[in-house]
């Protein structure tokens, strides 16, 4: 039971199972069923910004260029399918726009060596300006309807296709990442770099991985995105990636690296999601949404990084002493 | 001359003529050393002498810039990680380095090819062969250092490893954790692995080593048998050539009579240091000699306020100062120069006469809101020319300059706050021997106004040169205090490496 508990996906199965109790005792219409399948409908477009963002937060970095990689994507394939374009040859763009700018980023970090929050701002930047380039400073509208259809078309009860595929991605992914050889990689490159290298793990070509699944992940999320919202502005997903940061934190991930899995940062976009729902269900304005998340976000940092800190205090401590106790055979 | 293949084949490694340049300091210069099956290579030297650079280069990371490297009587021709495991060669570092957050298990088959059924069992059979017991579920955080170490060694097994290098293995283990230690290693050694063991602490060399190689300024100076060799003679094969005990600083010695110490601990223990106890007097310079890790900065660091103090009290002027706060001690007039410059002791980026005054901006004197520029280059021209630093123009950035003269910075910087006492640790590693005459002269005018120092040094002619008074730290421990006239390079070298007591052991 201790060990249970100690799994951090649980615990943040918990929180989310204590959230919605305790929303739902102050608005009973919360417990309903529909409800809260809608949590995780809804909460398909940050499943994916954050399952993918995981694997560079496990191995350490941060990607914050996903928002906008999200709305390039949106708007490049949102374009295709106006244009008349077939829904495979908009999926494949967007997808390939989405492993670009991973490749650029994993480049920037793994080979220049430049640190991952800057370097990934900076993409961020030039990302956004292409959107606005690209659109011209247009909304992309028009979309199919055969597209726009599918966000609404459910695979079993009130889930969605969209969820549904999200799932399966996640338990692959989750699979991968904890029963491969090489999916092991990724958390053993952000556990301990160093050691990495020691063992023989190209630690470098790991990180890069990471970026472009991240950028995949995010240009599918872009896909979602479109078919969900029906249009495109040139400011699409501006801010998710604090939010997507914040759902892995929430979901168990620790930002420094090396802990964490994707099961938990798909349970940390729910609750993620959940909370605008939760303020209009609590009758507040979804203003406080960013506040909340922020918050949030800092809250479970600082614990983290004060436990973190305490501990490797602890141990450097504890080989000082070593060297110093127990050499009763050589101090008169 | 007649080669004997048959003996060069049973080689598991061998390295000839490896040269290593790093930009103009050349770090390898020649070296051949080889290891058999079974064999343990003692192989001992001080800070710099370039034992891990050689390492580095037998695993792989480094690319030797001449000589070769042999596996097995294969030449190595790629110089990479991967392909020094493959070849069976796996270091174990100093302080492990494995996955904090992954299991024991995790850690050791991370990285390994096989289906995972088959290495689980061959994880079971390493283990029982060296007949150790350990939950491979538990988390890598929660193991101690010994516990790491064996894991370490554990993975190296499973690798396959026929040569493994032990770097300072028991530098953080307690004493029962050492014979332990040293039991696998027998067993090790039985089962045809070449192991070789670097170590500060010449008594374990003899327990534990079949072979022994001193290393010293890129340099192997002594090879051969344990057998063949005393601690007096690796001593000696430790200390420069052209080491002359005799010539000894003519200085005057220091008048002791009607002085009280300026600085005292008693009993002072913290992390990394236990039960030293010392005074240092008015102009006196107090040699602390030791290896790296001995527990000498650790000591500095605690003194300044940096660190816990576990027990004992330390003493300025009559007053108590233990346990205060850097800021405090600063203000009582203790003064640190840290040994990396770099990291802990100079702006680089601000100019020179920014750096000088740093120590005195969170005072008055330079200005109570605005900084006083005129009183900044004022003490800032009257160090400069004093010390002789070598500058371009006070507005020089402190980055651009010089090893030698950061380091004069630094020192002067402490100057500037009219300090009690000054420890300054390694305060000439890595810098030419001009500056490194400039900064004696340094010390020498710090004697002269009366301010105490304490000189934390590995090089054992500069303690020599320089100290009124000397103690040796050995793990953490005070072992040997000697007087001027008692102070020799091999005996300061003997007690640092664990040999007899200071005193004993002279030339």
């Amino acid at each position: 039971m201790k060990k249970f508990l100690k799994n951090r996906e649980i615990n943040s199965f918990l929180f989310l199972t204590v959230l919605i109790f305790l929303v739902g005792l102050i608005n009973q219409s919360f417990w309903k069923p529909e409800t809260i399948i809608n949590c995780f409908n809804d909460s398909v477009v940050f499943t994916f910004l954050s399952a993918g963002i995981a694997f560079v937060i496990l191995t350490g970095e941060i990607d914050v260029s996903i928002g906008a990689v999200l709305g390039l994507s949106s708007a490049v394939g949102a374009t295709l399918l106006r244009d008349g374009y077939g829904i495979g040859a908009a999926v494949s763009a967007a997808i390939l726009v989405g492993a670009l700018v991973g490749l650029v980023n994993g480049i920037g970090v793994a080979v220049l060596n430049i640190p991952s929050l800057i370097f990934t701002l900076g993409v961020n930047g030039v990302v956004r300006g292409i959107i606005y380039v690209y659109t011209k400073g247009a909304w992309v509208e028009n979309l199919p309807a055969d597209f726009t259809i599918f966000s609404n078309r459910f695979l079993a009860g009130n889930v969605t296709y969209f969820y549904g595929a999200a799932l399966v991605i996640i338990v692959i992914g989750h699979l991968i990442l904890t029963k491969t050889r090489k999916g092991k990689y990724f958390v053993a490159v952000g556990d301990n770099a160093a050691g990495a290298t020691l063992v023989g793990i190209p630690a470098d070509k790991t990180r890069i991985m990471a970026y472009v699944l991240c950028g995949v992940f995010a240009s599918m999320a872009g896909i979602i995105y479109a078919s969900r919202i029906g249009f495109i502005t040139p400011t699409a997903g501006s801010g998710y990636e604090m939010k997507a940061i914040a759902a892995c934190v929430l979901g168990g991930l620790s930002l420094t690296g090396g802990i964490g899995s994707l099961a938990g940062a798909a349970i940390g976009a729910v609750i993620m999601s959940s909370i605008s729902r939760i303020l209009v269900f609590l009758g507040f304005s979804s203003d406080y949404d960013n506040t909340i998340t922020g918050f949030l976000l800092l809250t479970i940092v600082v614990i983290n990084t004060t436990v973190q800190n305490r501990g490797a205090l602890k141990n450097r401590h504890e080989i000082l002493a070593a060297k110093t106790a127990g050499k009763g055979g050589q101090k008169a | 001359m007649i080669k004997h293949s048959e003996a060069v084949d049973q080689k598991l490694f061998t390295a000839s003529g490896i040269i290593k340049t790093f930009g103009i300091n050349s770090v390898l210069k020649g070296i051949d050393l080889s290891l058999g099956e079974g064999e343990v290579l003692a192989l001992i030297g001080g800070n710099g002498a370039g034992k891990s650079t050689l390492m580095k280069i037998i695993m792989g990371i480094y690319q030797p810039d001449q000589g070769s490297v042999s596996i097995a009587g294969e030449k190595m021709t790629v110089f990479k990680p991967s392909s020094s495991l493959a070849r069976g060669i796996y270091m174990v570092p100093q302080e492990p380095l494995l996955f904090p957050n992954m299991t024991v298990e995790e850690n050791v088959l991370i990285g390994l090819g096989e289906k995972p059924g088959i290495l689980k069992k061959r994880l079971k059979e390493t283990m029982a062969e060296i007949n150790w017991k350990l939950d491979l579920g538990r988390k890598a955080m929660s193991l101690s250092i010994a516990e790491q170490q064996l894991v370490e060694l554990l993975r190296g097994l499973m690798r396959q490893a026929r040569v493994l290098i032990l770097d300072e293995p028991t530098s953080a283990l307690t004493f029962d954790e050492v014979e332990s230690l040293f039991k696998i290693v027998e067993d090790l050694k039985k089962k045809g692995i070449g192991i070789i063991y670097i170590t500060h602490r010449l008594t374990e060399v003899f327990q534990i080593a079949t072979h022994v190689a001193i290393m010293r300024d890129g340099v192997i100076t002594l090879n051969g048998k344990i057998s063949e060799f005393t601690r007096e003679m690796l001593v000696k094969g430790l200390l420069p050539d052209d080491c002359k005990e005799a010539e000894r600083q003519e200085a005057e010695e220091l008048d002791y009579t009607g002085l009280m110490p300026v600085f005292e601990l008693k009993n002072f223990s913290g992390y990394g240091f236990w039960d030293i106890s010392l005074k240092i007097y008015p102009g006196e310079v107090l040699g602390v000699a030791g290896v790296v890790g001995a527990g000498r900065t650790e000591l500095a660091v605690t003194v300044f306020g940096k660190d816990k103090v576990l027990s004992g009290t330390a003493v300025l002027d009559g007053k108590d100062v233990t346990g205060l706060s850097t800021r405090e001690i600063l203000k009582v007039g203790i003064n640190y120069v840290p040994e990396d410059r770099r990291l802990n002791g100079l702006f680089a980026i601000s100019d020179v006469a920014a750096n000088m005054t740093s120590a005195l901006i969170t005072g008055k004197s330079m200005g109570k809101l605005f900084v006083n520029r005129k009183a900044e280059y004022e003490i800032t021209s009257r160090y400069v020319n004093d010390f002789r630093i070598k500058i371009t123009g006070l507005d020089q950035s402190a980055g651009s300059l010089s090893g030698g003269n950061q380091q004069k910075i630094v020192i002067g910087r402490s100057l500037a706050t009219g300090p009690r006492l000054v420890i300054l640790d390694e305060p000439t590693r890595g810098i030419d021997a001009a500056a490194r005459k400039d900064v004696y002269g340094i010390i020498h005018k710090l004697k002269k106004l009366g301010v105490a120092v304490m000189l934390i040094s590995s090089d054992m002619e500069e303690i020599v040169e320089l100290s009124d008074r000397a103690v040796v730290v050995y793990q953490g421990r005070i072992r040997g205090e000697l007087k001027k006239q008692e102070i020799t390079q091999s005996g300061l070298m003997a007690a640092s490496f664990g040999v007899g007591e200071g005193k004993q052991v002279e030339g």
